[in-house]
C-alpha cells in the first residue's frame, strides 16, 4: 500500500518503523526540519520537511492517489485541512485524522473523515465498555461503537455447555465468531459442541452485548 | 428556529469593522474571539454582543446562537481554522450565507462545490494594483 504520514513526533516515528517492516510504500512529510532529518536518518527513507495542509506540498511529495493518508499533528484544525485537501485534490482514498480534542471524533466523522483517532475518547470508551460487564470478560469496539467483540470464558456450570451451537436459542445480531479451545482455535458451525473452559470471541452489537453474556452465563 | 443574526468569528480588523458596520446598521451582530483585548478595536456603536472563547469549540459556537445565523463571516487569522469553521458552519449549520477570509488562494479550492463564499486578499490587492497601475498610465 501507499501510506502518506504527516506531521507527528514519536507517533509518527512509531508508525513509520512498524509500517516499514511490512514493505508498505512510505511518503513522510513533517513540518519541523529537525525531526524530518532525524526520522529520515533512523528509518531510512525519504522524509520532506513542509506543511502538509498546502497542496503544493503533498504535490511535491507525490502523494497523488496513495491508499492512505494518517494526519498526525497536533493541531486538530491541520489535520483536518491536511486530510481534506487530501481527499479533495489528491484522490487518496482513506484518510485519517489524529485529533486531540476527543469532541472532534464525531465531528470530524460527520465532516467526512473515514477515520479518527482520540487517545482520550478511546479511554473514556473502552472504561465505559468494560464497567458495563463483569470484569473478566475483555471487550473491544470497533467502527463507531457501532460493533463489539466480546471474549467470554465457559464454565462448566453454563447451561449452554455440552450442547450443540445449533441447537442453542442465542439472542439475536451476534455471532461466534471462533473459539479457543487450548492450544487449538475452532471457526464453529453448528454442529460444534461448547465445551467447559472454551473461550468463545463473539462479535455484536453494544445495545445486546448486555443480553448475551447474562445468556451465556445462565446456570442449568 | 427563526434564523436572524449575524456571526463574526474572529474580531481583528476585518471582523471588528464589519461587526461594527452591520450592528449600525441594525443587524443582531454577535462577535466571537478567543482573546478579549480584541473586542477593543470594536467601535463605540457597536451594540452586539461578545462571546470570548475558541470557536472550533462547537459549544462556544452555540453559545453565540450559531443555529439561529442567516449569515457567518470567518476571519480567524489562521487559514485551515477558516476553513474548518466554514465547512462546520455549512455541513453541521446550514448556514445560508458564509463569507470567509482566506489568505492562501490555494486553499479556495477546498471550499469548491459549496456555496461558502470566499475573500481573498491576495487578489483584492493585486485587482487593486492593477487598477492603480492603469490609472497611473492615464495621466
Amino acid at each position: 500500500m501507499k501510506i502518506v504520514i504527516t506531521g507527528g513526533k514519536h507517533e509518527s516515528d512509531y508508525i513509520i518503523s512498524m509500517l516499514k517492516k511490512e514493505h508498505h510504500e512510505l511518503i513522510v512529510i513533517n513540518n519541523d526540519e529537525g525531526f524530518a532529518e532525524y526520522i529520515s536518518s533512523k528509518n531510512d527513507i525519504p522524509v520532506f520537511p513542509g506543511d502538509p495542509t498546502k497542496a503544493y506540498c503533498l504535490q511535491d511529495a507525490e502523494a497523488q492517489n496513495a491508499d492512505v493518508l494518517l494526519a498526525l499533528s497536533d493541531d486538530d484544525t491541520d489535520n483536518y485541512v491536511t486530510c481534506l485537501t487530501a481527499k479533495k485534490l489528491f484522490n487518496i482514498k482513506k484518510t485519517v485524522s489524529k485529533v486531540k480534542n476527543p469532541k472532534n471524533v464525531e465531528l470530524f466523522k460527520k465532516l467526512g473523515i473515514d477515520s479518527v483517532i482520540s487517545s482520550t475518547y478511546l479511554i473514556a470508551q473502552s472504561i465505559l465498555n468494560e464497567s458495563s460487564v463483569e470484569d473478566i470478560i475483555k471487550t473491544l469496539s470497533i467502527e463507531d461503537e457501532k460493533i463489539v467483540m466480546l471474549e467470554v470464558p465457559i464454565k462448566k456450570e453454563f447451561a449452554i455447555v455440552d450442547k450443540q451451537i445449533m441447537d442453542i436459542k442465542f439472542p439475536k445480531n451476534m455471532n461466534i465468531s471462533c473459539i479457543f479451545r487450548n492450544p487449538h482455535v475452532i471457526i464453529p458451525n453448528g454442529s460444534t459442541v461448547i465445551l467447559s473452559d472454551d473461550n468463545l470471541i463473539i462479535v455484536t452489537t453494544p445495545e445486546e452485548q448486555e443480553k448475551l453474556i447474562e445468556f451465556i452465563q445462565k446456570k442449568r | 428556529m427563526k434564523k436572524n443574526k449575524f456571526v463574526v468569528i474572529g474580531s481583528g480588523r476585518l471582523g471588528s469593522n464589519i461587526a461594527t458596520i452591520m450592528s449600525e446598521k441594525g443587524e443582531d451582530v454577535i462577535i466571537i474571539d478567543a482573546d478579549d483585548d480584541s473586542f477593543r478595536k470594536l467601535h463605540e456603536s457597536f451594540s452586539g454582543y461578545q462571546v470570548v472563547g475558541d470557536a472550533t469549540d462547537l459549544s462556544i459556537l452555540e453559545n453565540a446562537f450559531i443555529k439561529q445565523a442567516k449569515t457567518v463571516v470567518i476571519a480567524t487569522d489562521i487559514d485551515n481554522v477558516n476553513i474548518f469553521l466554514a465547512h462546520v458552519c455549512y455541513y453541521l449549520y446550514d448556514v445560508p450565507k458564509i463569507f470567509v477570509r482566506i489568505s492562501d488562494n490555494d486553499k479556495g479550492k477546498l471550499l469548491e462545490g459549496t456555496n461558502i463564499k470566499p475573500i481573498y486578499p491576495f487578489t483584492l490587492s493585486l485587482t487593486e494594483f492593477n487598477e492603480l497601475n492603469e490609472s497611473e498610465d492615464d495621466v
